[in-house]
């Protein structure tokens, strides 16, 4: 796991982890279901389609709303959990996932002008 | 012809409102001048003709379209008579439909001679006693008797009767110059304020005020003595009989109202409260949807009605002719999805309530092209709000539905940040490359900025303590304070600001000015209370604008190159300051982005 932090994580929706396996990424998602031994939960992306986070300790606080995972991606296509943190709503304002998900496409779209993900991505 | 004409030539002249079925012998066009082009008509029943029918100027168009030609038949479905001054009769067709074109007819019908008066006997008409005015009497019995005097369709207009000693009532669409003796029944739906003017042919004041009833409306003026004769006894939304104004060609720059012609009153007219007044009509609008002010020309003076989306604050400014007024901007949306920005003036704008975004209707506003599109309420328009009309209704439902949910694209160039409308973003590195501010007039755009520094040193004056007037005053250091242009001393004043901020984005930074609202804004602090810190706490003073560093607001800006001593600037006024928000920043740069891409 020691690199994730160091490398640089690609912006990913639900529909490109496959391509990532193996990879850092950084996985933004509202929590749908967090499994009852609190080690895995899984988040919904703004297409609508979820993936599932695996942690190695068990969540230690209640998880709702929007949150952001930095984690590896396992060759069952799961984000293995770093680290994660909840957005809060600011100032009553909702995170946008549809808005964030027309980001992502542009960052896939133009990596020249975006070149965060890993260097053979 | 297998029409049975009614004899009805006769009757026509008593009443106002008989359908007839006559032959068209001839028609002449009349160039009335500067006016309007009038139709007049021969027209026969089979016994008699006359060549006295003038077509009301909105019926036009069957001459015009050749509709109307020699020996078509007609039905007239409104009409009203006018006695011109020597006794002639001339009649008015309001309302008149084509029944057979004239290629259907083959010729003349009967064999009628000119209808000479007092030799024709007439139906005995149903309704008003004739009054003496009336040239033409009917007179009983007779053969015409058999034709009767049909009184179907629309409700006689002339039905009430007139005050004691005056003509009869007729429709506003019939009044035209060429005849002084009638009376309208109408009401009043829109009455203005004096206003006075001052030039060099000397002082006087005026009013004027928007008249309705059921055949249409109609602009009436009146000056000094008639100011002062009929100011007060009228009030809106009642009904008057009025008579013996002067009637001229209406200028359509002022007015909206669909007549050829307005009124002026003078000494000679009467103006009467009506009691009775359910028939007529309440305001007549023609509202244009909002998405169709784009194909309207500039200046064009229209109707509209819609939400009152959301309200900015009421503000002051001073006029070209240093008049300071009241001014307030809305913006309004209907059901075509559109919304416009409304500008209102005066006590209009200082009154107006928009809360629970009620419906307004306006009559008569200008549409102007600033910023696209806008609309703005003129000294004659109605303002009317959640008026009792049944567009009103309909407007409300819709809205309380689906309306609320939409967007409502701009017909106007927002201001600020949070607009779909086409707002004129620019990079601070475009203001410069493209030359801002260099033409005649002064240029206008919005950008992303981040203060990165401010002056505290003279952000703040002393300004003069009246209501509406922010000029710095002078200390007399009598703990007095002089305000020229109150031209009064004051034992104290209030603080103002005016802030000179470097803003940058990514491409460049800028020197703006910040007048009182957007600096407070970029502050976070009321003026006064800054003002207070200032005197008091140097070190609050300090924290404010170590706090303000480092914020990012759309700046909407003001760009003008400026001249002092034969040296130029570049000057740029924060017009205003607001937050940014992100969603509508976020869906403008990824939009940039996909148009950028595709070229």
């Amino acid at each position: 796991m020691t690199g994730v932090f160091e490398s640089p994580k690609s912006r990913i929706n639900a529909a490109m982890v496959s391509q990532f396996v193996n990879k850092p990424v950084c996985f933004v998602g509202r929590v749908e279901k967090v499994h009852p031994t609190g080690k895995s939960f899984t988040l919904s992306d703004g297409e609508g389609k979820t993936i599932s986070v695996e942690l190695n300790e068990p969540l230690d606080e209640e998880l709702s709303g929007i949150v952001e995972v930095v984690g590896m991606v396992s060759n069952k296509g799961t984000v293995m959990a770093t680290t994660y943190s909840m957005f809060r709503d600011e100032k009553g304002i909702q995170f946008d996932l549809d808005l964030y998900n027309e980001a992502l496409k542009v960052l896939q779209d133009f990596p020249q002008h975006y070149p965060f993900g890993s260097s053979s991505g | 012809c297998t029409y049975i004409m009614t004899y009805i030539i006769v009757s026509l002249q008593c009443k106002g409102n008989l359908c007839v079925n006559s032959v068209i012998g001839n028609i002449r066009k009349i160039d009335g001048g500067s006016g309007p082009v009038r139709f007049r008509l021969m027209m026969s029943d089979g016994l008699h003709t006359m060549s006295s029918f003038m077509l009301s100027t909105q019926l036009n168009y069957l001459a015009e379209q050749n509709e109307v030609a020699p020996n078509c038949v007609c039905l007239v479905k409104r009409s009203v008579t006018n006695v011109l001054k020597d006794g002639r009769p001339v009649v008015i067709i309001l309302d008149m439909e084509v029944v057979k074109p004239a290629d259907q007819v083959g010729g003349k019908i009967g064999d009628p001679t000119p209808y000479v008066e007092g030799q024709s006997k007439a139906p005995q008409p149903a309704a008003p006693a004739p009054s003496a005015a009336r040239p033409l009497q009917p007179q009983n019995g007779g053969p015409m008797n058999r034709g009767p005097s049909r009184d179907f369709g629309k409700k006689p207009m002339s039905a009430p009767n007139t005050p004691s000693g005056t003509s009869k009532v007729v429709p506003i669409a019939s009044l035209n110059p060429y005849q002084s003796k009638w009376t309208v029944r109408a009401r009043v739906t829109n009455k203005s304020a004096i206003r006075t003017w001052s030039n060099s042919r000397g002082d006087g004041k005026l009013f004027s005020m928007e008249i309705v009833d059921e055949s249409g409306e109609i602009r009436v003026t009146g000056f000094n003595q008639e100011v002062d004769k009929f100011y007060s006894l009228i009030e809106q939304g009642k009904v008057y009989y009025i008579s013996k104004g002067s009637l001229k060609i209406a200028n359509k720059q002022f007015t909206s109202l669909k007549n050829d012609y307005e009124m002026t009153l003078n000494g000679d007219s009467s103006i009467i409260p009506c009691d009775d007044s359910q028939d007529v009509p309440m305001v007549q609008c023609d509202f244009v949807f909002i998405a169709d002010l784009e194909a309207r020309d500039k200046d064009a003076i229209v109707d509209v009605i819609g939400v009152c989306k959301s309200v900015e604050d009421v503000t002051r400014i001073t006029t070209k002719n240093s008049r300071e007024v009241s001014k307030r901007n809305i913006q309004l949306m209907d059901m075509s999805g559109k919304t416009i920005q409304v500008t209102m003036w005066g006590k209009e704008a200082e009154t107006f309530d928009g809360t629970g975004q009620p419906i307004l209707a306006i009559k008569g506003a200008r549409l102007s092209d600033f910023g696209g599109r806008s609309l703005s309420t003129l000294y004659s328009s109605t303002l009317m709000i959640n008026p009792d009309m049944p567009e009103a209704y309909k407007l409300r439902g819709w809205y309380d539905k689906e309306g609320h949910a939409l967007d409502g694209q701009s017909m106007t160039e927002m201001r600020g940040g949070g607009g779909s409308g086409p707002t004129n973003w620019k990079t601070l590195a475009d203001v410069k490359n493209e030359h801002l501010g260099h033409g005649d007039k002064a240029d206008y755009f919005t950008c992303v900025g981040t203060i990165v520094y401010m002056r505290k040193e003279n952000c703040l004056y002393q300004a003069c303590s009246s209501k509406d007037c922010n000029k710095k005053v002078v200390d007399q250091q009598n703990g007095m304070y002089r305000c020229e242009k109150c031209d009064k001393e004051f034992p104290d004043f209030k603080y103002r600001l005016m802030l000179s901020a470097n803003i940058a984005d990514f491409s460049d930074n800028q020197w703006v000015t910040c007048f009182q609202d957007s600096a407070e804004t970029l502050l976070g602090q009321k003026a006064d209370y800054i003002g207070q810190l200032k005197d008091s706490n140097e070190a609050a003073f300090d924290e404010i604008f170590q706090h303000a560093n480092f914020n990012t607001f759309v700046f909407r800006n003001r760009v003008k190159l400026e001249t002092y001593n034969d040296e130029s600037r570049i000057k740029v006024t924060v017009v205003e300051a607001k937050p940014v928000d992100h969603k509508e920043y976020s869906k403008r740069l990824i939009m940039n982005i996909r148009k950028t891409a595709a070229q």
